[in-house]
């Protein structure tokens, strides 16, 4: 579906033969289902990086899907990626905010134990399926964990703007719009982003 | 804040280039019960994209029903009134002066049609009103 910039516009679009915009909208459809495809699991992992809770990750990923389903699926597909991120990454600072609100209150509810995030995960959810050899695996597997624990070590910004520069490979501008930040800023957090990184997971890694 | 610049050295480079692909493995190794729902995800907002729509694009959708309200509650309101034998004022008002003007115009006068009889006797009605306003011409003589 195009954007109307007037009503006239639109009016001359929804005058067109009914078969023609059934197309349209098809063509659209088709489009959006495949950017959704390439995206939605280097979200889904983007997202438990940040969160931690793969069920979180997915409610973050479905939400954001949604809204710009809803919303943008109208705009050029060019800007579909970097407005999916920003959903995405203001998605997962909501969650973040609710979930120190919570963890302020039960400070002081009497009874409550701590929050169910920082159980201990099952150490096969880790475990990959495929074909591949199992110390292999478990190589894989470590190394993922040791960048996931680094990662949350770092700030918030900076974290952003490492995953998405580098997990998702969006260039400045981009990350820029989907930050809702300047260039400038970009490049400062992903360079100190990746400073910290090394220094945090050594050379050896 | 300080711009700094992007990180060009070599060992950077494959620092990110190693935890793109330590990330990308991780991708692809997702279990199936997370792939599942990620597609129903997918399904569920193109399935939001199909029925979204302008809401100039929806009146029409609505206009027959709006059409079809209208006449329906103008009809109960027109019953209503002639079960009341209620009318309206300004044809009671006017209706004294409709049967004069229909009087005037009907043809049943004996004589024939009262509109052409007014017609023939404009001349009369014109002599008749140039006499009265003339000076007399019989007392106007000079006096002595």
């Amino acid at each position: 579906m195009p954007a109307f910039d007037t009503l006239t516009q639109a009016w001359t679009v929804w005058d067109v033969p009914a078969p023609a915009r059934g197309v349209a909208v098809l063509d659209e459809t088709r489009e959006l289902n495949k950017f959704l495809g390439e995206v939605e699991r280097r979200a889904f992992r983007m997202a438990q990086v940040a969160l931690r809770d793969p069920d979180d990750a997915l409610d973050v990923v479905q939400d954001a899907m949604l809204k710009l389903a809803r919303n943008y699926a109208s705009k050029p597909s060019a800007e579909w990626r970097p407005l999916f991120y920003r959903i995405l990454e203001n998605g997962i600072r909501d969650l973040q905010r609710r979930r120190t609100v919570r963890k302020k209150w039960m400070v002081w509810l009497p009874g409550v134990k701590e929050d169910p995030d920082n159980e201990a995960q099952d150490p096969l959810d880790n475990v990959a399926s495929g074909s591949a050899d199992a110390p292999e695996l478990l190589m894989r597997s470590e190394a993922m964990e040791k960048l996931e624990v680094a990662l949350r070590e770092l700030p918030a910004r900076q974290r952003e703007a490492f995953m998405l520069r580098n997990f998702e490979g969006l260039d400045v501008a981009d990350t820029a719009k989907a930050m809702g930040c300047s260039e400038g800023s970009v490049k400062t957090h992903y360079s100190r982003a990746v400073h910290a990184l090394r220094e945090q997971l050594g050379e050896v890694w | 804040m300080k711009e700094i610049a992007e990180e060009s050295n070599p060992s950077a480079g494959a620092f990110e280039t190693h935890s793109r692909e330590v990330f990308s493995r991780s991708v692809e190794s997702l279990d199936m019960r997370v792939i599942s729902r990620l597609n129903h995800a997918r399904q569920a907002a193109l399935e939001a994209a199909v029925q979204r729509r302008p809401w100039f694009l929806q009146v029409r959708v609505w206009t027959p029903a709006a059409g079809v309200t209208a006449a329906a509650v103008l009809g109960v309101a027109l019953w209503m009134g002639a079960a009341a034998g209620h009318h309206p004022p300004a044809v009671a008002d006017n209706a004294a002066t409709l049967e004069d003007l229909d009087i005037f115009a009907s043809s049943d006068e004996g004589s024939g049609d009262a509109l052409e009889m007014l017609q023939n006797d404009i001349d009369f009605y014109d002599f008749a009103d140039t006499a009265a306003n003339a000076v007399p011409v019989a007392n106007s003589g000079p006096a002595a």
